[in-house]
C-alpha cells in the first residue's frame, strides 16, 4: 500500500466539501476518481498535495501517519500532481526543467551540463518519450510539456502521480499518448491517481474507480466490475430538488437569434444553435468543454475561424466586443473580478462603463448618470452604502449584481450569462434567477452557462451539452434531467 | 458670507478612489510652508511664491501628460527627450524666421506625432510600455542631437514673450499656462467619455475591452497628449533660456512620474487625480525651494529630494493600505 486516506473531511463555510472519505492506492495501480463539478475532486487533490489541511482524518504514506501534509512534505513523500497548467520554466530547456532545483554539479559547484543532458535523456527514454532535451520548453506543445512534467516528477523520485483533468482540449492521438504514459508509470510500479471527466479514458486505463458526490465517497469499484450507467447513476444519485421555481414565460418561436458554425480551430468546433425570443437556453458540460470559449467567440472577444450570427433574420458582423455591444449583445463573464469589473473604481463608474463607452457624444452628463445608476442599483437591489463605494469592498453577490446592472443599463437584446451565480450566496442567486426570468419576459434572448446542473435544470427551457469543444446534444423539456445531461457531458453511452 | 464647504468639497471630489492623497498633500504643503516662513521671512513673499510656481510650471505641464498616460496604464519615459527634440525644431524654425504663431503650431504637431509614434509602438508591438519607451528615450535623444547637429541653437532675443511675460507685471505667464492646462485636463478626465475610458483601460484592460472600449486607439491618444504637452513645455523652456540644448529635459521623466505618483497616480494604472498631480508638482518645487533657502548644497539636494519622494509615496501607500484594511 502506497497511500491510505482514512475518514478525511474538509469543510468550507456553508459547504462540506469533503466528508469522511476513505481512499487507498497500491503500488502499480491506476486508481481513477470521478464525480461531477463540485463533487470534491479538487479538494481531494489539494489535500494530497498539501495545499489544504483537512479538518479531520489521517493520511498514511509509507506506513507513516500524518494528520495533514504540507507542499514540502508531499514533495518529500514523492507525491506529484501533474496539472495541465504547468509549473515549468518556459525559457529553460527540457533537461534543465527536468532537473530543476537538483541539477548535477561538478566538483566546483557549477552545473554539469553533460551529465544533466545524459541523465535527462535516460529519464525520457525510460518513459519512451521522444523529445529533444535541448529544446526550450516554450516551443513545446501542451502535451509535450506535460510529458516533461512527468519526467520531472520521475527525476524527483515521485512515487505517486496525480493527474488532474489532464486531457482537456487534447486531440485523440494526444490523449492516447498520455494514457500510454500513464500505463507505463503503473507498469513501473508507481501509483497513479487519475482524475477525469471522460469515462472512455477511465474505462480504458483503470484498475479501480472511486466515485465522489457532494464530498462523499459513494463507491469504489474494481476492474471490470461496473458499467458506465452504474457510474453515472452513482455520480448523480441524489433526490432531485428544485433549486428555484421559475415562472413560465411565453416563448415567441417566430423570432430567433441563430448562431452558425462557430469554431476557433481548437477548443470550439463547429457549434450551431438557436435561441428564441424569451427563451433561456442553457449550456451544460464539464469544465474545459469549450463553453466559455464559445461565448467569447460569439462576443468577438477572441478570434474565430468561422461563425456567423443572424438576429431576427438579419445577419450581423461581429469582430470585437464593441461591435457585439452595438448589435445588442451582453456578456457577463465567468470571472467578475478579472474580466467584469474595475475593482478600484466606484459602483457608479462600473455600472455606467458600458453605456458611457458605447453611446454617442463625447461628454458625460453626470446628473443623468447618477440618476440612472441609482435606478439600476435599486432595480437589481445592490447593497452598497453609496454608489461612490469602491467596488472591491462589496461582497461577491453584490459585485455580481454590479456586473448585471452594468449590462442591463446597456439594454441589450441578447444576454449571455457565464456562470452567473458562481461563489455567491443563495439569496443573491435567487435574485439573479428572478432577474433572468424578468429579462426573458421582456423578450430578451438569454444564454446561460452553468456548471451547476440543478440550476440549469431549474432555469432553462432548453439545454445544450458540450463536450471537447463540440455540441453533443440539445435536450428539451421532459428529457431535461441530471442523468441525461451528465451522460452526454462525460461521453457515456446510453 | 459663509463658504459652502460641502459644495466645494463635492466639486473637488476627485472620485477616482483616492481623493485622500489630495488632502494629505494639501496638509503637507501648508505645514511645510508655515515651517519655512518661520525659518525665513523671505519664504512667504509674493515674489518667492511665484518664483516656485514659475519654476514648477514646466515640469507641471509635462507631468500632466505623463499622468494621462499613467491613468491608462502606460508609462511614458520619453517626455524629456521629446522635449529636447521639439525644442530643437522650434529653435530652428525661429532662426529660419518663421512667425511665432506658426512655430508654436508646428512644434506642437511634432510633439503630437512623437507621442503618437510612442503609442503606436507600445500598442502594436505589445512590448511593456516601460521597456518600449525606455528604448524610444534613446531614439529621441538621438533625434534631439541630429536635428541641430549637436549644437545649441540660440534664439537671438526672439520668442521671449512666450515664457517670460508677466501678467500685470507680477504673474509669470507659464504659471497661467500650467493652471489653465490643469483645469482643461481636469475637466477632460472628469467629464468626457475619453477620460472615463482611460480610467477603465488602466483599471482593468480586459474588462474595458469586453465593455466595448477600443484599447489601442485610446492609448495612442493618451501618448499623443503626453507628447503634445512635452512639446508645449519645450516652447516655454527655450523662451526662458534663449536657446535649445540637445541635453535638456533629462531629469523630466523621473521627476514627472514621481510627482504623478505623489499626487495619487498608480504605476499600475487606473488611478490618479489632476488636482493631486498639481499639488504633487508644487510640493516638489516647495521642497527644492526650501532646500535652496536653507542653503543646502545642491549635491545634497538631490539626495534629499529622492528621500522626500520615497517618503511621500510611502506615506500615501500606507494611507491607502489603512483605508482598504478598515473597509474590509
Amino acid at each position: 500500500m502506497l497511500l491510505e486516506v482514512k475518514a478525511c473531511s474538509k469543510g468550507f463555510p456553508g459547504v462540506q466539501a469533503f466528508n469522511k472519505v476513505d481512499f487507498d492506492l497500491y503500488a502499480g495501480e491506476i486508481h481513477c476518481v470521478v464525480g461531477e463539478n463540485g463533487a470534491g475532486k479538487s479538494t481531494f487533490i489539494k489535500i494530497l498535495s498539501g495545499a489544504l489541511k483537512p479538518d479531520e482524518g489521517t493520511i498514511i504514506v509509507n506506513e507513516k501517519e500524518y494528520s495533514h501534509l504540507t507542499p514540502a512534505l508531499a514533495h518529500n513523500l514523492g507525491i506529484q500532481t501533474i496539472y495541465q497548467e504547468i509549473s515549468l520554466a518556459p525559457e529553460l530547456t527540457v533537461a534543465e526543467n527536468i532537473f530543476m532545483g537538483h541539477e548535477p554539479v561538478n566538483r566546483f559547484g557549477f552545473i554539469d551540463y553533460r551529465t544533466l543532458r545524459q541523465e535527462s535523456k535516460k529519464v525520457l527514454e525510460n518513459l519512451k518519450i521522444d523529445l529533444n532535451v535541448e529544446a526550450q520548453v516554450k516551443h513545446l506543445s501542451a502535451p509535450e510539456r506535460q510529458s516533461v512534467q512527468i519526467a520531472k516528477a520521475m527525476a524527483m523520485e515521485a512515487k505517486i502521480f496525480i493527474f488532474d483533468e489532464s486531457t482537456a482540449s487534447y486531440s485523440k492521438s494526444e490523449i492516447e499518448n498520455l494514457l500510454f504514459l500513464v500505463k507505463q508509470l503503473s507498469d513501473k510500479g508507481f501509483g497513479v491517481i487519475y482524475i477525469s471527466h471522460h469515462l472512455e479514458e477511465i474505462f480504458s486505463i483503470h484498475d479501480r474507480i472511486t466515485v465522489l458526490r457532494d464530498g462523499n465517497k459513494i463507491a469504489t469499484h474494481g476492474k471490470n466490475e461496473v458499467s458506465e450507467e452504474k457510474i453515472i447513476s452513482e455520480m448523480i444519485g441524489r433526490d432531485v430538488c428544485k433549486v428555484y421555481d421559475r415562472q413560465e414565460v411565453e416563448i415567441d418561436f417566430s423570432n430567433a437569434v441563430e448562431f452558425n458554425n462557430f469554431s476557433n480551430g481548437g477548443s470550439v468546433q463547429d457549434v450551431s444553435f438557436k435561441i428564441h425570443k424569451g427563451e433561456i437556453v442553457g449550456f451544460a458540460g464539464m469544465v474545459g468543454s469549450g463553453r466559455t470559449e464559445l461565448v467569447r467567440l460569439i462576443f468577438g472577444a477572441d478570434k474565430k475561424s468561422s461563425g456567423s450570427v443572424v438576429i431576427e433574420g438579419e445577419e450581423v458582423k461581429i469582430n470585437n466586443p464593441k461591435e457585439a455591444i452595438k448589435k445588442g449583445f451582453s456578456l457577463l463573464t465567468e470571472d467578475r473580478q478579472k474580466t467584469g469589473l474595475v475593482l478600484e473604481h466606484s459602483v457608479e463608474w462600473n455600472i455606467s462603463m458600458v453605456h458611457i463607452c458605447n453611446s454617442d457624444g463625447h461628454f458625460i452628463n453626470e446628473g443623468d448618470e447618477v440618476a440612472k445608476v441609482t435606478q439600476m442599483v435599486e432595480a437589481v437591489n445592490i447593497k452598497t452604502p453609496s454608489i461612490k463605494q469602491v467596488t472591491r469592498n462589496l461582497s461577491g453577490g453584490n459585485q455580481q449584481k454590479v456586473v448585471l446592472a452594468k449590462w442591463l443599463y446597456a439594454n441589450s437584446k441578447v444576454i449571455i450569462f457565464d456562470e452567473p451565480t458562481r461563489g455567491i450566496d443563495i439569496g443573491a442567486k435567487e435574485e439573479i434567477y428572478r432577474l433572468m426570468v424578468e429579462l426573458a419576459k421582456q423578450g430578451k434572448y438569454i444564454l446561460m452557462i452553468s456548471s451547476d446542473m440543478l440550476e440549469l435544470i431549474a432555469m432553462c427551457d432548453r439545454i445544450i451539452v458540450m463536450r471537447q469543444g463540440k455540441k453533443v446534444v440539445e435536450i428539451v423539456q421532459d428529457e431535461i434531467n441530471e442523468e441525461n445531461i451528465l451522460t452526454h457531458s462525460i461521453g457515456g453511452t446510453i | 458670507m459663509s463658504l459652502d464647504f460641502d459644495r466645494i468639497k463635492k466639486f473637488l471630489n476627485l472620485r477616482s478612489g483616492n481623493n485622500r492623497s489630495v488632502y494629505y498633500l494639501l496638509g503637507i504643503i501648508i505645514i511645510a510652508s508655515i515651517f519655512m516662513s518661520m525659518l525665513d521671512p523671505n519664504f512667504f513673499t509674493v515674489r518667492n511664491i511665484f518664483n516656485v510656481l514659475n519654476q514648477q510650471s514646466t515640469l507641471g505641464i509635462a507631468t500632466l501628460g505623463v499622468t494621462i498616460a499613467l491613468i491608462a496604464g502606460c508609462i511614458d519615459l520619453t517626455i524629456g527627450n521629446v522635449l529636447a527634440s521639439t525644442a530643437a525644431v522650434a529653435a530652428l524654425l525661429l532662426r529660419a524666421g518663421v512667425e511665432d504663431g506658426w512655430v508654436i503650431v508646428l512644434t506642437l504637431i511634432c510633439g503630437i506625432i512623437a507621442g503618437g509614434i510612442n503609442g503606436i509602438i507600445v500598442v502594436k508591438t505589445r512590448i511593456d510600455s516601460f521597456i518600449a519607451t525606455l528604448g524610444l528615450m534613446s531614439v529621441y535623444q538621438g533625434v534631439a542631437l541630429i536635428i541641430p547637429n549637436g549644437n545649441n541653437i540660440y534664439l537671438q532675443e526672439r520668442f521671449l514673450w512666450f515664457g517670460t511675460y508677466r501678467v500685470a507685471d507680477v504673474i509669470p505667464i507659464p504659471v497661467f499656462y500650467f493652471v489653465a492646462i490643469s483645469i482643461v485636463i481636469y475637466l477632460v478626465m472628469r467629464y468626457t467619455k475619453f477620460g472615463r475610458k482611460l480610467f477603465s483601460i488602466g483599471g482593468n484592460p480586459e474588462a474595458a475591452y469586453l465593455a466595448g472600449i477600443n484599447l489601442d486607439i485610446n492609448k495612442i491618444i493618451a501618448y499623443a497628449i503626453s507628447g503634445l504637452l512635452a512639446s508645449f513645455t519645450s516652447l516655454i523652456v527655450i523662451s526662458r533660456i534663449g536657446q535649445s540644448q540637445p541635453a535638456m529635459g533629462v531629469s523630466y521623466p523621473l521627476e514627472a512620474i514621481a510627482a504623478a505618483v505623489i499626487g495619487g497616480a498608480a504605476l499600475s494604472g487606473g488611478k490618479g487625480t489632476i488636482p493631486g498631480v498639481f499639488l504633487g508638482v508644487i510640493l516638489l518645487g516647495l521642497i527644492r525651494n526650501s532646500l535652496n533657502i536653507l542653503r543646502v548644497p545642491s549635491f545634497y539636494q538631490y539626495v534629499m529630494l529622492g528621500v522626500v519622494i520615497i517618503i511621500a509615496v510611502a506615506l500615501s501607500n500606507i494611507g491607502a493600505a489603512k483605508k482598504s484594511v478598515t473597509h474590509n
